[in-house]
């Protein structure tokens, strides 16, 4: 993607957002947020259901249409009037993992992963299929690099809970993004493979140097696996911070928003005092 | 809780329970009257039922096969009566179908007209418009499967359309996400996870008109159902009952063929 010389931002962030906000109705889903991620960064966004995560990430890519603020990627802005052929070269750079997968189930391992390509192929050859060689190789590496290399010929329909989702992970990992969204990834799936699937996500983001921005649920996979934690509460950004700061009665307050351990929390100085009116 | 709380039933529930009781108080007096409107009474049959065995026995057994137009010939042209109007209205209804459901539409505008086009098709019998066509053309095979195209495409993309919507925002999401424009997304997303669906509905439509080809056929569409008309103007009821049978035996296969391809398809 070519860099836009009239950025402002620091010469590093894949992406920063600012004033993002979206309502659906009378519901601010998300009210004013504000964040850069640097390369090399794991972030994870936790936060009750309905704070306002998952629309956030959607705004980011356009998913979702965003009603007021900035999003930019790799200092190009994402604006809200891009031509779709600009919006589609946009998304090419943000693989996005989803909570349900979101496979095409009759078609097979290797095909999904394909899909992947879609975004850098002529729209003939898109609707035909016709993968170039060194994206099919390129393909069956990642496949084997998230250990699905015996599925391959398998329909989607057929595979386990959590090999679907390694699906998922390789069709975003074959856009070759700089930046790896993932909607609770690991929701769908039991406590083991849970841990296998988030271990795979980020190691694959490391090797690869994928800036990543995770919802999560789950707080102590966040405190494990990221380098970063943003806490959502009502469509705002109540927390942001290095993951160790994270107290517990940050989390208490995020999930809770029990305002009595607020003092404690922010004592540790990472909640965002601006965004929040208690403070 | 007390003793008594169970007796007091919820509100709603009572509303809920004198509308059923309406409702088929409804229905019997709209049986009632339709009955008296067309003069129909239900133990006629039973009445007359001597009569109608004696005609069966007499005037249709044994059925006869003896057709100057050759069984093999009226049974073909039967089976491309009900082919041809579901390629054409299949082919149509393939390419119209995306501007009718809400997941694939361009605009809202393009799914309300596409619908009510055909809806307009579906709704109206093939045997009507083929009256309609009859005036406009004359009698004929042609004209037999024009109407039976349109009252095809009629409910085809009516299925199709209920068939794309099913393909569900979740896949379609992820393609869009990858940066694919909207064919590719079409080619490589939508319509492998619709394909079941859409020969479903096409089997669908080659059993409804095998049938459909027989009326047509009666009115003045050709085929099948016009051999079967002229040897029953002519009297010849044994003749004619053995083309209803060549048919019935017809639709059955046809039918039986058509659920065990269903079978393996969609699984």
């Amino acid at each position: 993607m070519p860099l836009d010389n009239n950025n402002t931002d620091a010469g590093n962030n894949i992406l920063s957002v600012s004033g993002l906000k979206k309502h659906y109705g009378a519901v601010k889903a998300v009210d004013g947020v504000g964040f850069s991620i640097q390369a090399g960064e794991i972030v994870t966004i936790i936060g009750r259901s309905g704070a306002g995560k998952s629309t956030l990430m959607r705004c980011i890519n356009r998913l979702v249409q965003r009603d007021e603020g900035s999003i930019s990627l790799c200092g190009t802005e994402i604006a809200n009037d891009m031509s779709h052929r600009q919006l589609c070269e946009m998304r090419t750079k943000i693989g996005f993992i989803f909570q349900h997968f979101n496979l095409v189930y009759r078609l097979s391992v290797f095909q999904n992963v394909m899909h992947g390509r879609l975004g850098y192929m002529p729209t003939l050859k898109g609707i035909l299929g016709r993968y170039a060689e060194e994206d099919k190789e390129k393909a069956y590496d990642i496949i084997k690099s998230v250990g699905l290399e015996e599925q391959l010929y398998k329909r989607a329909s057929d595979l386990s809970g959590g090999q679907k989702q390694r699906v998922g992970i390789a069709r975003a990992l074959i856009q070759e993004p700089v930046l790896l969204m993932c909607d609770e990834p690991i929701a769908s799936l039991d406590p083991v493979t849970s841990r296998t699937i988030m271990e795979l996500i980020v190691s694959q983001a490391r090797e690869r140097g994928i800036a990543c921005l995770i919802n999560l649920h789950q707080v102590d996979f966040a405190r494990e696996y990221s380098t970063r934690i943003i806490g959502m509460r009502q469509g705002k950004i109540v927390f942001d911070g290095p993951s160790d700061t994270l107290t517990d009665s940050a989390v208490a307050f995020i999930y809770e928003g029990d305002s009595q351990h607020f003092s404690e929390a922010d004592s540790a100085g990472s909640l965002q005092k601006e965004e929040y009116a208690f403070v | 809780m007390s003793d008594s709380d169970y007796k007091k039933v919820p509100a709603e529930l009572i509303k809920q329970r004198r509308l059923y009781a309406a409702t088929i108080a409804f229905i019997a007096v709209l049986y009632i009257t339709a009955s008296i409107q067309t003069n129909y009474n239900p133990l006629r049959f039973f009445f007359h039922m001597g009569s109608f065995f004696d005609f069966l026995v007499h005037g249709l057994l044994p059925p006869s096969y003896k057709l100057s137009e050759g069984l093999g010939a009226i049974l073909a042209q039967n089976f491309g009566m009900a082919l041809i109007p579901t390629f054409i209205g299949g082919l149509i209804a393939f390419c119209l179908c995306f501007f009718a459901s809400y997941s694939t539409a361009p605009n809202r505008v393009s799914v309300k007209i596409v619908r009510a086009l055909a809806s307009f098709q579906r709704n109206l019998p093939s045997s009507v418009w083929l009256m309609v066509l009859v005036m406009a053309f004359g009698v004929g095979t042609s004209v037999g499967l024009m109407a039976l195209t349109i009252n095809t495409l009629g409910y085809l993309l009516r299925g199709f359309a209920d068939v794309v919507d099913e393909v569900g925002n979740e896949s379609m999401e992820a393609i869009d996400s990858v940066g694919a424009a909207y064919l590719p997304k079409l080619f490589q997303c939508v319509i492998p996870a619709a394909l079941p669906g859409f020969i479903s509905w096409l089997l669908y439509a080659i059993e409804i008109n095998i049938m459909s080809s027989s009326i047509i056929g009666a009115v003045g569409g050709g085929g099948i159902g016009m051999v079967l008309m002229s040897h029953w103007k002519l009297f010849r009821y044994r003749t004619s009952f053995g083309i209803i049978l060549v048919l019935a035996a017809n639709v059955i296969a046809v039918n039986f063929i058509s659920n065990y391809l269903r079978e393996k398809v969609i699984k």
